[in-house]
């Protein structure tokens, strides 16, 4: 048996600790373009920040390799999937045969068709070179111009404050974070982050990147500019513009693909022995009840080791993803998970405001079920409610209490007993045995 | 793997868990100076009321396929390779919060300050963790699951 796994963050890393856990012998193979993958792609903003040092970013330690086994490729490209042979094209021409094969390629950063945007000084945030190659240019830089409202967009702008810089975020839509929280919690957010001093421009879109050789002025399509103040009025651009999925490799090989790589409940795509896992990869929504695309740590995370648990022989089902993200900005944290925004009237919604403590919370229910949360700054049991929404029970009972601070795991103990098909974890037995 | 359950039976939510395990994790480990104490010590540990009469006191539960692992993109949070037990290094946790949202206990605490979180971590300077030994009904136990199990079979006959 010959494992070979392409890509060597979240999903990849949590693969091979699954595979292991099942096949201490059979040889793993894994193929990563970046030189040192072992990092936690989530903690680079922090590390531009400043708020960590580079050796808290690394996720799992150098041995990591070593110690399970692996022969790790690093810094080489796997170029093509032969899915009849069995077999990899790296970019140094070289074949690998396998006999599993996980596909964990990740996703890009979108860079738009902006001109101009090839200049020096514009950057994504994606791997921890960015972060190194951004961070060589802070000396020289005083402001920042961020493309991006999204959480990428925004953890940057949060870094690059924190490190004294003069930041503005630029966002195309009405509102920030529009892609996980609703426009009432973007509201509070933006009051936080504008309090302490990052500019927010909403509703305009970046129409040309100019300089000489290094970017120093964009043009908005409102005709309004941003001009570089630095000794040498250079501008620092981040492009926080989201992310496609890297399934080009798959696509050309014949294997099944939408948005993402298509993955059944055990995380094979429509080729038999190849899996698909992490950000490139799509799957069952939770909430949406429709295959989707969820780029995020845990959900890469979750699919490795079941990915990982599959090739190896087990017979694991995933039961599908959910959207969830957690951000903080100047000490006002909010989380939200699954659909937090409904686009039709099916949904129906339960708000709670505390202006004074700048608290917000929201569910989104469909049919007495919930589908989504948004809690602004008081977050504590937000895990109780995801797993409602994981579990799909009917809350009509509880749903006069569920945004009260007071709703903790001991208001749905009972819904806990009473539910036939959820909350297998062995755990919600436990703790409701005497109940 | 030894843990700590709830006999929801006995359990009265009075809350004498809470204050041990503040008291447990603070400095002076002695009630009356750690009131005093700045910061104020933290509990990890909660009664929750389930319905008039009826309570329950949660910690972390230490599940097999812990979602606050999963989610935890520091690597703070982690599965002991021996015990197996969850436990938390707060040198590598940076307060992204990733376990208090995918935790379906609520079994964690955010400190806002420190940017870091705190759960259970069964008191290992003691044999008997401090809410255990608190509890006035003997609600709380350590044990094995398979302990506890033949316990709550007793129990639930005993019950009217």
């Amino acid at each position: 048996m010959q494992y070979v796994i392409i890509g060597s963050s979240a999903a990849g890393i949590s693969a091979i600790e699954a595979i292991r856990t099942k096949d201490k012998v059979s040889k793993i193979i894994v193929i990563s373009d970046e030189k040192n993958p072992l990092y936690s792609r989530c903690l680079i903003s922090y590390l531009l920040a400043g708020t960590i040092d580079e050796k808290k970013i690394w996720y799992k330690p150098g041995s990591f390799f070593k110690d399970n086994k692996v022969e790790a490729l690093l810094g080489i490209k796997a170029d093509k999937i032969n899915i009849k042979k069995k077999e990899i094209t790296l970019d140094n021409k070289e074949k690998i045969k396998f006999d599993r094969l996980l596909i964990a390629t990740g996703a890009s950063p979108k860079l738009e068709n902006i001109p101009g945007i090839d200049k020096k000084g514009v950057f994504p945030l994606r791997t921890i070179e960015h972060a190194i190659e951004i961070q060589s240019m802070l000396d020289k830089v005083k402001s920042v111009a961020i493309l991006g409202g999204g959480l990428i967009g925004l953890r940057a702008a949060y870094a690059l404050k924190n490190r004294g810089k003069d930041v503005s975020v630029f966002v195309k839509s009405g509102s920030i974070l529009s892609q996980i929280i609703d426009k009432d919690a973007a509201g509070l957010m933006q009051k936080r982050i504008e309090e302490k001093g990052i500019k927010i421009f909403t509703g305009v879109a970046a129409k040309e990147i100019q300089g000489d050789k290094s970017a120093n002025r964009i043009i908005f399509d409102n005709g309004s500019e941003i001009v570089g103040n630095g000794r040498d009025r250079s501008l620092l651009v981040i492009i926080g513009k989201g992310v496609s999925p890297n399934i080009e490799i798959a696509k050309d090989a014949g294997i099944k693909t939408n948005r993402g790589i298509l993955a059944n409940e055990h995380l094979e795509t429509n080729v038999e022995s190849i899996f698909t896992a992490g950000d490139v990869s799509e799957t069952n929504d939770i909430a949406l009840e429709e295959s989707s695309m969820n780029a995020i740590w845990p959900a890469a995370c979750e699919q490795g080791r079941i990915a990982g648990l599959n090739m190896a022989g087990e017979n694991e089902l995933y039961e599908g993803s959910l959207a969830m993200n957690s951000i903080e900005f100047f000490g006002l944290p909010v989380i939200s998970v699954g659909i937090t925004r409904p686009k039709s009237d099916k949904y129906k919604e339960i708000v709670k405001k505390d202006p004074s403590k700048n608290i917000y919370k929201k569910i989104v229910l469909k049919n007495g079920i919930i589908k989504g949360v948004i809690f602004v700054n008081s977050i504590e049991n937000i895990g109780v409610i995801g797993s409602l929404i994981k579990n799909k029970v009917d809350v009509s009972g509880v749903k006069d209490i569920i945004l009260e601070d007071y709703f903790d795991y001991g208001k749905i103990a009972t819904l806990v007993k009473k539910s036939k098909k959820g909350f297998r974890e062995p755990e919600f037995k436990e703790t409701i045995m005497t109940l | 793997m030894k843990k700590i359950y709830c006999n929801i039976k006995k359990c009265l939510g009075c809350g004498s868990c809470e204050i041990a395990c503040a008291v447990e994790h603070s400095k002076s480990k002695e009630l009356n100076k750690s009131i005093a104490e700045s910061p104020l010590p933290v509990k990890r540990r909660k009664a929750k009321f389930i319905e008039e009469g009826v309570s329950i006191s949660t910690g972390c539960h230490h599940c097999e396929n812990a979602a606050c692992v999963t989610a935890c993109m520091s690597g703070a949070m982690h599965k002991d390779k021996k015990t197996l037990l969850t436990q938390h290094d707060k040198d590598k946790c940076v307060g992204c919060w990733m376990c208090i949202m995918s935790c379906p206990f609520g079994a964690l605490t955010r400190l806002k300050e420190e940017k870091i979180v705190l759960k259970c971590d069964l008191c290992p300077d003691r044999e008997i963790p401090a809410c255990v030994e608190a509890c006035p009904t003997k609600a709380l136990v350590l044990g094995t699951l398979k302990e506890f199990e033949s316990k709550a079979v007793n129990i639930l006959r005993a019950s009217p």
